[in-house]
């Protein structure tokens, strides 16, 4: 692979970016950047458009006092303003070892990399902060959100390794407790727990207001189970091996991936969290197009 | 069967690969990598499953191929006298020879005996035949050569542990004799037996012909705890006209632990006597004496029976007495005066065993009822009696009669008594000048003489005779004493029934001093009892002993046998050949009565077991194998028995055998392949 001057800026594929640049990526309800008015903050600040007055309280900032309505009623009232500022961008990516599958093309992680890849560099274009965390079974390495951190964000991408079983609930419920500031929370999963462990494993990151977007990575062959010779299949995280007639199996167990995946599309659909199944077979930019296509599509809906 | 090549067997291991295959392997070479079965394994087939065989038809043809195969490679070929009796079906001539004697009856001998028999029996072929011959001390075929297995297994159970000693030699005689007689190939004696030791000599003429083959079965066991009472012995003493008996039994203790505090106990007539103590060290005897009882009747039973053991019937000794008879004597003298026989009379006086009746008389006195009713009459220096002659005292000496004549002076030799009377009568002796005369020579064979035949059993020579009566014996009469210068101290003649014997010194003080020497009473009780034909009373007999019931017999009749099991034989009157012998089979009481009178108490007699069947030492079978068959071992008498052999790879070359297997072997690999094939259709998992 060729290299580039900033670590990980292979991710970004000019093409890719190339179409993914005439798009906006947008918020959900409340997430609200100010970067060309396309973002409103979920926080009141120093902003010029008025929200509303509030009664002043001892320790406020005496320059916010509105005094044309202190004269008119003779008491004070501090002036609120919507805060439009950047907003947060972390991407959770999931590094454990089933992420490190692949059976044609590129493996799990190195896909999901480049979604991330992808999604940090359309934030940091629009001036949002960037971080990111990688987790197995607990929390690997973490990038805080910043302005400055999108190179940060890229070499911690290039340097992740699928090495660990993995766990959902352990790290995210740690993530949740790290996250005091709400932002937009990307998480890139294979997602290879019940669909109510994972749910109650996520539903922590949404308790501050976060707009969670899921991307659940898959391969084909995960999907198609195309496999034609019989073989022992070993479990790449807990090291199981099962003798396996594909041929046999195969109905079978793509009616269960199948239920999986829509018991996962319902139960994201119910809670709200934006769920998008990306194939490592279909082209990048298509799988990121599809996704912002469907955001921005829900935005004018509203 | 053979292998040419056994060491292709080594291959039969190969048998363990399908199996472990399908236990042990649990992958593929090929693994996949796969991010999770989470999914793979929620499909209801568990992984498990590899663990256990699933197809066992399918695995028991893999296998069988593979023995097959290797079995093929190792060139199987079947012996060529296995081969041949394939061919020509080995008909087989065998002989039971089941022992059956006593000491069979030892805890469970005689069950696992009859066991084996029955097994020699179903291991017979269509056409084999078999001889069941029962033995203990002689041998008889109880079954002839049958081939029916039935009967023959009727006849093992039917048979029973007899009183009977243990001989192997009549058994092993008769099992040649039967075998030599069998046109048959193929010939076989099987000796089951406990193998006592007490029944083989090996001086035994029993010798196998090449070709016949002696299998031994042993049921003897290793530890024997067994006693017995081998003997009794009886102190007889009178009193108050009345004989009584003191009875003493030995115990003999064959085993390797002592016994302690065993009852013994005396049965006379029903009644128990006693019951005694008595202690045995291991592998010695012992004796217990009894209470003096008195013996008021003739044939009174007896029994002494001592602890209990695995062989029960060795602990019962049975006996019967009777009541000693006087042997009535008259003593003829040369004249009237008393003391003519005071040493004489006295000297037969103080018998015991049997006591003597005497009557002293003399010539001029005697009648010729006289010698009625006497068993012996001692002409004791004096002519021959007139009483006596014209055939009188001839008549009575050949109804069995004695007569001892005491040479003396007096003594004549009446011309027509040549017939009675043995040898000529010379002139007197006298031996007083010089040294006296003694006696020289003694017939130690003789019955008179053969108590004396040990050493310091009497000297003979201490006596002095001064003077004795010359006498020429005649063709057929005995000298059974000489005088140290050859003349004839006694004489025999035997006469009918009876006996004569003719001593040719005094015996008194006159001309010898023989009378106040220690064999003196000896000497005359012998001289009276010989020619009163005295037998002692036998209390018992050993089972074997063949009972001459003539000599028994007080009375010309029939008479009636009753076995201690009960059973009754008729014996026409005594002296007819065989059937006045009466063979003692059985251990117990045998009584013998008159069949014309009914009343008075029968005749008891009593039968013991041969005392060596209680020593139960085992022989070893393979010594008196080889003594019968004249190999060392079994194996190497078959081997001689057998023709020459073909060499291994010509019977193997012949026979071919591998090619089947071959052909079988792939023909189930073939049929392997194609159920595998249909089965792991159908199979998700390996």
């Amino acid at each position: 692979m060729e290299q580039h001057a900033i670590p990980g800026a292979r991710f970004v594929d000019p093409k890719v970016l190339g179409r993914i640049g005439n798009l906006e990526i947008l918020a959900r309800t409340v997430v609200e950047g100010f970067i060309n008015g396309l973002h409103r903050a979920p926080y009141f600040g120093a902003s010029i458009d008025f929200a509303e007055h509030r009664g002043y309280v001892a320790g406020d900032d005496i320059r916010r006092v509105d005094w044309r309505l202190y004269a008119r009623t003779d008491r004070y009232y501090v002036k609120q303003y919507e805060a439009d500022t950047n907003t947060n961008l972390s991407v959770l990516l999931d590094i454990s070892r089933s992420m490190s599958f692949a059976s044609r093309g590129i493996p799990k992680l190195e896909y999901a990399s480049y979604v991330g890849a992808c999604l940090a560099y359309l934030a940091q274009r629009q001036r949002d902060r960037v971080g990111m965390i990688t987790f197995d079974n607990d929390l690997v390495d973490h990038v805080p959100p910043s302005a400055k951190h999108f190179n940060v964000v890229l070499h911690t991408l290039d340097r992740a390794k699928a090495a660990r079983p993995g766990n959902l609930a352990v790290p995210l419920n740690k993530m949740a407790e790290h996250f005091k500031r709400r932002g937009i929370l990307v998480l890139l999963s294979d997602f290879y727990e019940e669909p109510d462990a994972i749910l109650d494993a996520i539903k922590p990151l949404k308790f501050i207001g976060n707009d969670l977007i899921v991307f659940h990575v898959l391969d084909q062959a995960e999907i198609d189970f195309g496999f034609e010779d019989a073989s022992s299949f070993e479990d790449l995280e807990s090291g199981e091996q099962i003798p396996v007639v594909p041929e046999s199996l195969r109905a079978e167990y793509r009616s269960m991936i199948k239920a999986h995946i829509e018991a996962l599309t319902t139960k994201f659909s119910d809670h709200r969290i934006d769920y998008t199944l990306l194939n490592t077979a279909e082209p990048l930019d298509r799988a990121l197009f599809s996704y912002l296509s469907s955001r921005e599509r829900l935005m004018r809906v509203r | 069967m053979s292998f040419l090549t056994p060491f292709f067997l080594l291959g039969l291991g190969a048998i363990a690969v399908p199996v472990l295959v399908h236990l042990i392997q649990r992958e593929r070479k090929r693994v996949i990598e796969f991010p999770s079965l989470m999914f793979v394994r929620r499909i209801p087939y568990q992984s498990v499953r590899r663990r256990r065989i699933r197809h066992w038809a399918l695995l028991l043809l893999r296998a069988a191929a593979i023995a097959l195969i290797v079995a093929a490679f190792a060139r199987p070929f079947l012996p060529q006298s296995a081969a041949a009796n394939a061919v020509t079906g080995g008909a087989r001539e065998v002989v039971i020879l089941l022992d059956q004697s006593a000491s069979m009856g030892y805890g469970d001998h005689w069950s696992r005996a009859q066991d084996a028999a029955r097994t020699v029996v179903r291991g017979l072929g269509a056409d084999d035949k078999a001889t069941l011959v029962l033995f203990a001390r002689n041998a008889e075929e109880n079954m002839r050569a049958t081939a029916d297995r039935s009967r023959l297994e009727a006849a093992i159970n039917a048979a029973a542990v007899s009183s009977g000693a243990t001989r192997y030699g009549p058994a092993l005689k008769l099992g040649e004799s039967i075998l030599s007689r069998s046109s048959l190939k193929r010939r076989e004696a099987v000796l089951i037996s406990d193998f006592q030791k007490s029944g083989w000599s090996g001086s035994d003429d029993a010798r196998f012909a090449e070709g016949m083959t002696l299998t031994t079965v042993s049921v003897a066991s290793k530890d024997t705890a067994n006693l017995s009472v081998p003997s009794v012995s009886f102190a007889r003493s009178t009193f108050s006209g009345q004989e009584r008996v003191t009875v003493t039994a030995g115990l003999s203790n064959k085993g390797d632990q002592p016994l302690t505090d065993v009852p013994v106990t005396l049965t006379v007539d029903g009644h128990e006597i006693e019951t005694g103590r008595a202690t045995v060290a291991p592998h010695a005897s012992s004796s217990i004496g009894f209470t003096q009882f008195t013996l008021a009747s003739a044939n009174v039973r007896g029994v002494v029976k001592a602890g209990s053991d695995p062989m029960p019937a060795d602990n019962s000794f049975y006996f019967a007495l009777t009541p000693g008879e006087a042997v009535s004597v008259v003593i003829v003298n040369g004249t009237d005066r008393a003391d003519d026989s005071l040493f004489l009379s006295k000297a037969l006086a103080i018998g015991t065993t049997p006591t003597f009746k005497v009557d002293v008389t003399s010539t001029s006195r005697a009648a010729s009822g006289t010698f009625d009713k006497r068993a012996v009459v001692v002409l004791n220096d004096t002519i021959f009696p007139p009483a006596g002659a014209g055939g009188v005292l001839k008549r009575f000496v050949e109804r069995g009669g004695g007569l001892l004549v005491i040479a003396g002076d007096r003594t004549t030799w009446p011309s027509n008594e040549t017939e009675l009377l043995p040898g000529k009568l010379g002139a007197a002796v006298d031996r007083t000048s010089g040294r006296s005369g003694s006696l020289g020579f003694l017939d130690y064979s003789h019955p008179i003489f053969e108590v004396f035949k040990a050493p310091r059993s009497g000297d003979f020579s201490a006596a002095h005779v001064f003077r004795y009566r010359a006498l020429q014996p005649n063709p057929g009469d005995r000298v059974i004493a000489r005088f140290d210068d050859g003349a004839v101290a006694a004489l025999e003649k035997t006469v009918g029934a009876g006996r004569v014997i003719v001593w040719t010194s005094p015996l008194d003080d006159t001309f010898t001093d023989i009378a106040v020497k220690p064999i003196f009473l000896p000497l005359v009780h012998q001289l009276a009892r010989y020619v009163a034909h005295y037998e002692p009373a036998t209390s018992w007999y050993t089972v074997g002993q063949v009972l001459d019931l003539t000599a028994r017999a007080k009375a010309r009749s029939d008479r009636i046998v009753v076995t201690p099991s009960g059973e009754r034989q008729n014996r026409i009157s005594a002296g007819e050949g065989a059937e006045g012998l009466l063979e003692l089979e059985e251990q117990g009481i045998y009584e013998v009565r008159s069949a014309v009178a009914s009343g008075g108490r029968p005749e008891a007699i009593a039968v013991n077991l041969d005392p060596a069947e209680s020593d139960l030492t085992a022989l070893d079978p393979n010594e008196l194998v080889a003594t019968v068959t004249g190999h060392a071992s079994q194996a190497q008498a078959q081997s001689a028995t057998e023709p020459q052999e073909m060499t291994r790879e010509e019977s193997e070359r012949r026979q071919g055998l591998w090619w089947y297997l071959l052909l079988l072997g792939l023909a189930i690999l073939a049929a392997e392949t194609m159920i595998a094939n249909h089965l792991s259709r159908k199979e998700k998992f390996l």
